[in-house]
């Protein structure tokens, strides 16, 4: 009796072991190919652009990795996810290995550039798949939506999403260029001496041009770096712009320009006495990517420049 | 030794006034160079009358403030170290020993991690923070116990900055968003610093400054030993805890205003004894040009190396400090407190 209970586990295990294999599919990923499960039912994202692209198409991961500086995901997730259902494994910049191991994960989605130890690590628990793109451009956050959704499955959906957010982009532009408030911008966070500029070569950049405002960040930025170093207060005219875009990781963005408003240098800039200062959410505009976060950008531009 | 002391005191007098020029001049350097694009010849220009708004923007709003808030800072960290020095009898004695370099970071850190934001708080935060953290070290190295045991003060001002320092670290580790805030804070830095953070703290510096002026005399008459000061007449008690109260003060509100600021009050008094000897007054008077003509050099420095952006003051002053400290150690014999 035991005995032929065992056996039948045991070649029950096989079997699904060889459909499971039979189901799984190649991907090419930036450590090679990878065979990643048809439907994968428990998937755990170590990038926030993995959770927001899972999310654009209908799929719920189990685990996650925190937004830059808190100990939650970022707050607009929470429109499209049951939050407490979503389990923490990390920060941005460090994976909890085991709290991974503990959610037992078929799919591991990883962020671009993921360090090669950690991959060796983490391809042991799961396949583990990591895009071939670089974060750092206006458009890599396109290549990496298209990539995470093709791992899912969601090929056909991902372009409807991608698609209908640039219709939204295009016809903002239009609105824009009717109201005649274009022009360019630059994105900054606020620090106690001075404005760091965020690079112009990042996603929420790319979103805005989409809209046909123009981010730059004055060749402040150095390469490969997403922000600038503090700048100067006496060097504050360099972003002096149609609009400035004050991003904050506090969730108080009033506070944040607050902040900035008691230096005298801040309020000089013309930009400031136009009233063309918007505050926003840094977890979207200096975090995160994907088109769930493109939509919240849009809204932002929306709000504020077409009132 | 008759005729050292004479013309020491000879060299203290030129030495205060070559000082107190040396430091006139690196004001004014101070309002002509900038990280920004505001050149000396624009400002010499608009002071004789150019209209050019920007120059007088950049010269009267920010580099005037930053300058006038480094004197202030300068003075107070030097004045206090040595101070600081003699009440201990410790050469090595540092005013962030005291723990009030450490208090006032952990105290903002704590009231940013309570949500309050970092501009509108920062100052009476941190003086608290300061007076607090001082506080717990005399708590630590008892009270009663400093005159007779300067060591176990520094030891108690060691363990507890670094304890303070640790909670510190890991307030800002589990809070990164504060981190950013706090960042540069922790380090020290003059820039973006308003007039009314130096109005804020002005009651304590003068407060403190009357203090150091009645007590200078005393405190010299201390360092002739306790019993004789006693015999003079004098309380070492009282005068060891009035001194350091002082330090407190100022040196909290130098951290209130430019955050930790490393280097300047170990090292100016170092160079005040190399020239002029041991004796508490003469040593406060040689600190007194000498803290703000370092912290000034620094932050002049700090605005150039890196243009357009600057550099935080607290890395500059330990980077001129050092060199310094070795400099005066091996060219003089330093006196014995």
């Amino acid at each position: 009796m035991l005995r032929s209970v065992l056996r039948f586990g045991l070649a029950s295990v096989v079997i699904s072991g060889l459909v499971a294999n039979a189901q799984a599919r190649e991907v090419n990923t930036a450590f090679g190919e990878v065979d990643v499960p048809d439907a994968p039912e428990r998937i755990v994202t170590l990038y926030e652009g993995a959770l927001d692209a899972s999310l654009a198409v209908g799929v719920t991961p189990l685990g996650a990795i925190t937004s830059r500086g808190v100990d939650t995901v970022a707050d607009y997730f929470g429109e499209h996810t049951d939050l407490s259902e979503l389990q923490i494994v990390g920060v941005p910049r460090e994976t909890n290995l085991e709290a991974v191991l503990r959610l037992e994960p078929d799919l591991i989605l990883a962020p671009a550039e993921l360090p090669n130890e950690q991959y060796q690590l983490l391809s042991r628990i799961a396949p583990t798949v990591v895009p071939d793109t670089n974060p750092l451009t206006q458009d890599g956050w396109r290549e990496e939506s298209r990539f995470y959704a093709s791992v899912l499955g969601k090929e056909d959906e991902i372009e409807r999403v991608l698609a209908e957010l640039d219709e939204r982009a295009a016809d903002i532009k239009s609105r824009i260029e009717e109201a005649g408030e274009g022009g360019n911008a630059y994105v900054v966070r606020w620090m106690p001496g001075g404005p760091m500029i965020m690079s112009s070569q990042l996603f929420a950049t790319g979103v805005l041009a989409a809209t046909g405002i123009e981010a730059e960040d004055g060749g402040l930025v150095a390469e490969g770096r997403p922000h600038s170093d503090v700048l100067s207060l006496e060097n504050l005219s360099q972003i002096d712009g149609d609009w400035l875009f004050l991003a904050t990781l506090n969730e108080d963005g009033e506070q944040a320009l607050e902040a900035a408003r008691q230096s005298s240098a801040f309020e000089r800039l013309n930009v400031v006495q136009a009233g063309h200062v918007v505050p926003v959410d840094g977890q979207v505009w200096s975090s995160t990517s994907g088109p769930l976060a493109a939509n919240v950008i849009l809204d932002d531009v929306e709000q504020a420049l077409l009132p | 030794m008759k005729a050292l002391t004479l013309t020491r005191r000879v060299d203290t007098r030129t030495l205060i006034v070559s000082l107190l020029t040396a430091l006139v001049a690196v004001s004014v350097v101070s309002l002509l160079i900038g990280a920004g694009s505001v050149s000396p010849s624009r400002v010499v220009a608009m002071l004789l009358g150019a209209d050019d708004a920007d120059a007088r923007f950049v010269v009267w709003e920010l580099r005037a403030p930053r300058t006038l808030i480094g004197l202030a800072v300068g003075m107070a960290l030097g004045v206090s170290g040595a101070l600081l020095q003699a009440v201990t009898r410790n050469p090595l004695a540092e005013p962030g020993l005291l723990g009030v370099s450490a208090g006032a970071a952990f105290a903002v850190a704590l009231a940013l991690v309570l949500g309050a934001s970092a501009a509108t708080l920062r100052i009476p935060v941190a003086q608290m923070g300061a007076l607090a953290g001082c506080l717990c070290v005399l708590g630590v190295a008892r009270w009663r116990g400093v005159g007779n045991d300067p060591v176990r003060l520094v030891l108690a001002g060691a363990a507890f900055s670094a304890l303070l320092g640790a909670l510190t670290s890991l307030i800002l580790f589990f809070d990164q968003r504060s981190a950013d805030e706090i960042r540069f804070w922790v380090i020290g830095s003059l820039a973006g610093r308003r007039l009314d953070d130096l109005l804020a703290v002005l009651p304590t510096i003068v407060v403190s400054g009357v203090l150091i002026a009645l007590l200078a005399r005393p405190l010299a008459a201390l360092a002739l030993g306790e019993r004789m000061a006693s015999g003079l007449g004098h309380h070492p008690r009282l005068i060891r805890a009035l001194i350091i109260l002082c330090v407190a003060l100022l040196v909290g509100a130098a951290t209130a205003i430019a955050g930790p600021i490393a280097f300047v009050g170990l090292v100016v008094p170092f160079v005040a004894r190399a020239f002029v000897g041991p004796d508490i007054r003469r040593t406060l008077w040689v600190s007194l040009p000498t803290g703000p003509l370092i912290v000034l050099v620094a932050d002049i420095v700090s605005r150039v190396v890196v243009a357009p952006s600057e550099l935080p003051l607290g890395v500059l002053t330990a980077l001129f400090g050092a060199p310094v400290l070795v400099a005066v150690v091996r060219a003089r014999r330093l006196p014995m407190l």
